[in-house]
């Protein structure tokens, strides 16, 4: 059989150490254990919340021969936060009391500004062809603390994800690695897990009758020979039996104080939150948080107000929380979009304006495990129109994450198809001046 | 500053790159690498540019090129508004003639080249990028450019036209789905009796070649199993089993496929498929401020989707009737008119015409939305991703922007009825029933509303009022207008079904380019045309001046000289028969999609598909009466060993069953399942399927039902054409806890056809037949004894409930009828799928049984 792993022998191969998702050890002791990845999708407006651009505030107005563009000075005001001075838009006042917790990274870029295309490449490193997204090159490289319920977990509102299950799937690496995707707008957790509980029988019974099934499978399977498919089915036969316990529980913000509740705010977005914390304190190893819906071509003040309003307090109480509890250190926490706005009024907004999409430039806000706090990377120019100097690009934030987690990126990899693949292709630099 | 690390992960990136190239192509050689191995000179190129090697044409397109377009085309180009410094950098010509200051490289030496000394910024004089077009490139970027030059400036571009001027060079015209369809000759292979059809004649030859075997063919059961899968997207009965183990003669096999494709399910199935493709939905997504989120009619197209299948209906017409069946119409309209007759009565082609516009209406943005039309007509039409090139060139394929913008045209001459009153009924003349008669009077009555709030609008405007408050309540009661009209539509029983339509708008015109895709932000004007890629004559390509040019549009993608509309169709069949397309990315067959693995068959195939005037129905036979589709799924060393992924078809792929054939199958293996064909949308509920199929569900995409989504139902925002393939934990807890699935295996071993069965053997084998559509073998008959034996309640069907459970019984019944009454005030039903289901109360050892049944392998994958 060939070493899944091909060069990187410090990843133990599934099969031989008992179970694909038991805890394995990276390269070398990471200070992140779990990352908790908010992703804000739409492309969130850089200079309005994290990038303070007095210059462009100064041309608003005006022409700045930037592509022919009007330029559009914020209407929101930053100011300094904390012993860092970090300056933050009042838009994230909330989270910006965490100022020396966070490294804020302004010289984000990308490669296409498209949302689709975008949002699939922050999520997978690949713009075209279905790659293993961020969350399953995790698990599959620590496997998770918590056996009773999926590793890799994606937290969404009712719609379908923009790329869908691609942002949070496995692609050639084992299906036991893809994300599970849980509706949390839904009222009760039988409607977020669905089918979670067995009105049926106990639970003895429900093991026989599984232990059963997978005597049937064993049978069938001696008639098609090994499929990795089928195995990794048998797998989420089992974890879907031990979520049965745990799953229930974890789901269920009204296990919390009502004071932790009321921190994290009575909203959507604020339950996501909770629900990411409990995860990750249970032992789930990588949480994807979508909140979409930052496209702001239009009426920008209004909408984009509306959108942070409804992440800062949930964001600030998380950090609080993980801090309290001191689960900081080994959680990364990772707030940003899939690309950033441009400095000028986007054409189509009239009096209500906007910002048109921007791959050269947007921010990226890291908290916890491994991360420096209180640090800005990095910067754009004088009008947010391009990340500047200590440029990272996509490919540079997963070298950096993986860093946390205690992996080299170049080594931490897969043999599909006679190659060894890797989340960042040919590409990445871990982003040094922001670890801890 | 660049590391050490950093410059030796450079050269690196070369290896893997060339690995990621040898993979992807591995299968077939290498084909036209990115458009790059066969470039000769010509023209303005230098007298001999030698093929370049696929590791410096990969590292120039991915590390070099995107660079420059980014960076530099703005002022070197000829895209670009005014060339700065004399210096082109879009061609190989252009780098090494240089600008004013002389040329810009010297091949193999970077400290000499000014290209190099340039984004160095170590010359005060010549900075580039300059500051104001995005600044110093990264010293990773800057570290490329040296790598590239000291390797010899490798460059793999198709040399610009002598002429120059504007005109885009494009990239990757060489690309293979761009060159013209031709049907090749059968490859010359040993007869031999695995060989039934030209087909097997293919894979055979590239099976030979590799030194392997292909699969012997599945026994008649596996056989009528898959293609019963494959083409109604349901079981076998077992009378339709014993018919065909019982007919031994040659055509046997062909004999099922006619009669399944002559079943009208099998238009349900394949419009699922292209359902997908076409972003279907039944509400808008994101409506425009005072509008009604939903589309009344959604399903009529959904039901022209089914009956063109069914009546295998010529590719060609199927596709034009979806762009322009309104102008199909008026044209026939025209003629019966010149000959002194009626009109047609009949205008359900109409709704097709859903195809474009059942999308995403992005808050009534209208450039979005054309955006949305022009990428579901490329993607599922052309296999190719023109939406890309709405504010740069495409990166990787030849599309220029004003190839967007001729399309672009061609829809923003396009618009939609002004509400759903204006949308044309399916049928021209009706009946006048008691129903009519009332749908009618409320109709008017809407629509007198409809128009008195117009005119207050209209008024507010005249008299430039500005009163919020008087605004405020003139939107709100649109708002509500809006939704009683809809109500209206999707409920009244009068309401005569209708289609959403496009018509063309009175006076059409050509349109801008619109740079950076921005709205006012005006470039040249641009005809109304086809893309240049694939265009028959791409010099003189025609105009089209007549109306929004949708027309003239389909029959460009028609014309049987389109190299890449056959391959794209033929491609998506043979997808859904084999598992993985012949190229695996059936959305996308540019520069950025997978190569074919058998591209020989693929043209085979597409050009015998146009030879048969685009007949569907066709190209099933011709796949499934081959030896290739008919293997069996078994391994085998030799094979899993040399090809693991099977991409040369040594056996036949094990596929997991998508959600809507796990569904259907439980209510026909029930036998519940309502045959009925088309019709109004059904909403699924917590109290069950019902017994409409799947592909009858209401789909909200802001919302679609959680269990779809599990079963990876794909975003219906975009086109797919391929569905993800998830094993999650959920999907598991549906069948192991669902009370659907639970009472569907009750309802089986309840029925007296199971119930009457004396010996337990036997009970075994009747679930096996209808579960698995086989016998079972001794083995699975003694463990299936063994595990009903084994139950604590014994072997009866009737489990003695004790007072407890009796008691907990009428509980739920008790809050599953509150929570449904409930729900159905809202209007709506948040609870999981089936998750109230009539509680039948314990399960017996029977029921057990079946239930394991489903939750194993076998029930859920097509062998």
């Amino acid at each position: 059989m060939l070493d899944p792993l091909g060069m990187s022998a410090a990843v133990p191969d599934a099969a031989t150490a008992g179970g694909p998702l038991l805890p394995k050890a990276p390269h070398f002791p990471g200070k992140a254990k779990a990352v908790i990845h908010i992703f804000a999708q739409g492309a969130p407006s850089h200079v309005d919340t994290w990038d303070p651009k007095a210059t462009l505030n100064k041309h608003d107005g005006k022409s700045i021969g930037i592509e022919g563009g009007v330029a559009m000075g914020s209407p929101f005001a930053f100011q300094r936060y904390g012993k860092s001075g970090t300056e933050v838009s009042e838009l994230f006042a909330k989270t910006a009391q965490h100022a020396d917790d966070l490294a804020v990274v302004r010289s984000m870029y990308t490669d296409i500004p498209a949302h689709d295309v975008a949002t699939v490449f922050m999520n997978t490193g690949s713009l075209r062809i279905t790659r293993p997204s961020l969350g399953s090159w995790t698990v599959y490289g620590l496997g998770t603390e918590n056996q009773n319920l999926p590793g890799f977990i994606s937290l969404r509102g009712n719609r379908i994800p923009v790329g869908g299950a691609t942002t949070y799937g496995s692609a050639f690496l084992p299906g036991v690695y893809q994300g599970s995707s849980v509706n949390t707008s839904a009222q009760t957790v039988q409607q977020m897990i669905q089918n979670i509980r067995n009105a049926y029988v106990s639970k003895t019974e429900q093991r026989r009758q599984l232990d059963f099934v997978h005597q049937l499978n064993q049978l069938h399977s001696k008639t098609l020979a090994s499929e990795a498919a089928l195995e990794s089915r048998l797998e989420s036969y089992e974890i879907a039996f031990r979520m049965q316990t745990e799953a229930t529980d974890v789901f269920d913000i009204n296990k919390e104080p009502a004071d932790v509740r009321a921190a994290y705010g009575n909203t959507q977005q604020g339950k996501q939150l909770l629900i990411a914390r409990r995860l990750v304190e249970r032992g789930v190893r990588f949480v994807q948080v979508w909140h979409d819906g930052w496209d702001h071509h239009q009426d920008l003040a209004d909408r984009i107000t509306q959108k942070a309003g409804e992440i800062d307090q949930p964001l600030a109480a998380l950090i609080a929380d993980l801090k309290l509890r001191g689960m900081l250190d080994s959680t990364l926490v990772i707030w940003g979009g899939e690309f950033g706005r441009k400095p000028t009024r986007d054409r189509n907004g009239g009096d209500n304006p906007g910002r048109d999409h921007n791959a050269k430039a947007f921010s990226i806000v890291m908290a916890g495990g491994g991360v420096k706090g209180g640090i800005v990377h990095g910067t754009t120019d004088e009008f947010g129109n391009a990340a500047v100097h200590d440029k990272v690009h996509v490919h540079d934030l997963h070298a950096t994450v993986l860093h946390c987690l205690g992996f080299d990126h170049t080594r931490l990899t897969y043999r599909y198809n006679g190659r060894d693949f890797r989340l960042t292709d040919v590409s990445g630099n871990v982003v040094k001046g922001i670890l801890a | 500053m660049p590391t050490p690390d950093a410059r030796r992960s450079d050269r690196r990136r070369g290896c893997a790159l060339a690995a990621a190239v040898a993979q992807a192509s591995w299968a077939i050689g290498v084909v036209a690498l990115l458009g790059a191995t066969t470039v000769a000179g010509r023209a303005a190129a230098p007298a001999s540019v030698p093929a370049i090697s696929a590791t410096d044409a990969a590292f120039f397109d991915t590390r070099i090129r995107p660079v420059l377009s980014d960076q530099c085309f703005k002022c070197h180009s000829h895209s670009a508004d005014r060339i700065k410094g004399g210096l082109m950098l879009d061609s190989q010509a252009g780098l090494l003639q240089g600008g004013n200051s002389g040329p810009a490289l010297v091949a193999g030496k970077p400290d000499e080249s000014l290209l190099i000394q340039a984004i160095r910024y170590t010359d005060e004089e010549l900075r580039m990028p300059p500051a104001s077009h995005g600044g110093k490139l990264t010293d990773a970027q800057i570290a490329d450019f040296e790598e590239w030059v000291k390797r010899g400036a490798p460059d793999p571009r198709v040399p610009a036209s002598a002429s120059g001027g504007a005109q885009y060079a494009g990239v990757g015209k060489k690309h293979w789905s761009f060159q013209p369809l031709k049907k090749p000759a059968l490859p010359k292979v040993e007869s031999n009796l695995w060989i039934q059809s030209p087909v097997d004649a293919f894979v055979y030859a590239r099976l030979d070649a590799a030194g392997l075997r292909p699969s012997p063919l599945a026994d008649k059961r596996t056989l009528i199993r898959r293609a019963t899968f494959d083409l109604i997207g349901l079981p076998p009965t077992e009378a339709e089993i014993q018919a065909f183990l019982a007919d031994t003669s040659p055509d046997a096999f062909a004999k099922v496929v006619d009669r399944l494709l002559a079943s009208p399910h099998y238009g349900e199935r394949w419009a699922r498929y292209w359902m997908d493709v076409a972003r279907y939905s039944d509400t808008k997504g994101d409506p425009p401020r005072r509008d009604d989120p939903r589309f009344p009619y959604a399903w009529t197209y959904r039901d022209y989707l089914i009956s063109s299948f069914n009546a295998d209906k010529p590719y060609a017409q199927f596709v034009t009737e979806q762009l322009a069946a309104d102008i199909l119409l008026k044209n026939a309209g025209a003629q019966t008119k010149a000959k002194k007759q009626p009109p047609p009565q009949d205008q359900t082609t109409l709704a097709a015409l859903g195809f474009l516009r059942l999308g995403n209406q992005h808050d009534g943005r209208r450039n979005d939305i054309i955006d949305d039309r022009i990428d579901v007509t490329s993607k599922a039409f052309l296999g190719l991703t023109v939406s890309c090139a709405r504010c740069h060139d495409h990166k990787f394929d030849p599309i220029p922007t004003a190839d967007y913008y001729s399309l672009y045209g061609v829809f923003a001459n396009t618009q939609e009825p002004a509400g759903v009153f204006r949308e044309p009924t399916l049928q021209l003349m009706m009946q006048r029933t008691p129903d009519l008669v009332d749908y009618l009077a409320k109709s008017q009555a809407l629509q007198k509303q409809a128009g008195e709030l117009q005119a207050k609008f209209l008024e507010m405007r005249r008299n430039r009022e500005r009163d919020p408050q008087k605004r405020r309540e003139l939107v709100r009661s649109e708002g509500v207008l809006q939704r009683d009209i809809a109500n209206l539509e999707i409920t009244h029983p009068g309401a005569p079904a209708r289609a959403h339509v496009v018509i063309d708008v009175p006076k059409p015109k050509d349109y801008p380019i619109l740079n950076r895709g921005e709205a006012q932000n005006t470039g040249a004007m641009v005809p109304r045309r086809f893309l240049e890629i694939l265009s028959p004559n791409p010099k003189k390509r025609e105009v089209w001046r007549t109306g929004s040019g949708r027309l003239e549009l389909a029959a460009a993608i028609t014309d049987p000289k389109n190299p890449i509309t056959a391959r794209v169709l033929v491609n998506r069949i043979w997808q859904q028969h084999f598992g993985t397309g012949l190229i695996a990315t059936p959305d996308d067959l540019g520069n950025m999609g997978g190569l074919p693995t058998h591209p020989e068959l693929l043209d085979w195939l597409a050009a015998s598909f146009n030879e048969s005037g685009g007949s569907i129905k066709q190209l099933h036979r011709t796949m499934l009466l081959s030896s290739t589709y008919q293997q069996q799924s078994l391994a085998n060393e030799a094979g899993m060993a040399a090809d693991p992924d099977n991409h040369l078809l040594w056996r036949a792929n094990l596929r997991r069953l998508d959600f809507e054939q796990v569904y259907d199958s439980l209510l026909s293996i029930a036998g519940t399942l309502d045959p009925t064909l088309g019709g109004k949308p059904v909403t699924p509920s917590s109290a069950g399927f019902g017994h409409r199929r799947a592909v009858y569900f209401y789909i909200d995409r802001r919302n679609p039902p959680e269990l779809l989504t599990q079963f990876d139902f794909p975003n219906p925002d975009t086109p797919s054409g391929t569905r993800y393939h998830t094993t999650v934990p959920q999907q598991a807890l549906f069948l192991m806890n669902s009370p659907l699935v639970i009472e569907t295996a009750r309802k089986l071993t309840h029925q007296p056809s199971f119930s009457d069965l004396s010996s337990d053997q036997s009970r075994v084998r009747s679930l096996y037949l209808t579960i698995f559509q086989r016998a079972p073998t001794d083995a699975e008959v003694a463990l299936g004894l063994a595990y009903v034996r084994a139950n604590p309640t014994g072997l009866d069907l009737d489990v003695p409930q004790t007072p407890g459970m009796k008691a907990a019984l009428n509980k739920r019944r008790n809050q599953r009828q509150a929570m449904a009454a409930a729900a159905g005030m809202r209007g709506m039903d948040q609870r999981p799928i089936g998750a109230n289901v009539e509680n039948g109360g314990p399960m017996d050892a029977w029921t057990k049984l079946a239930h394991a049944l489903f939750q194993t392998n076998e029930a859920m994958y097509v062998n």
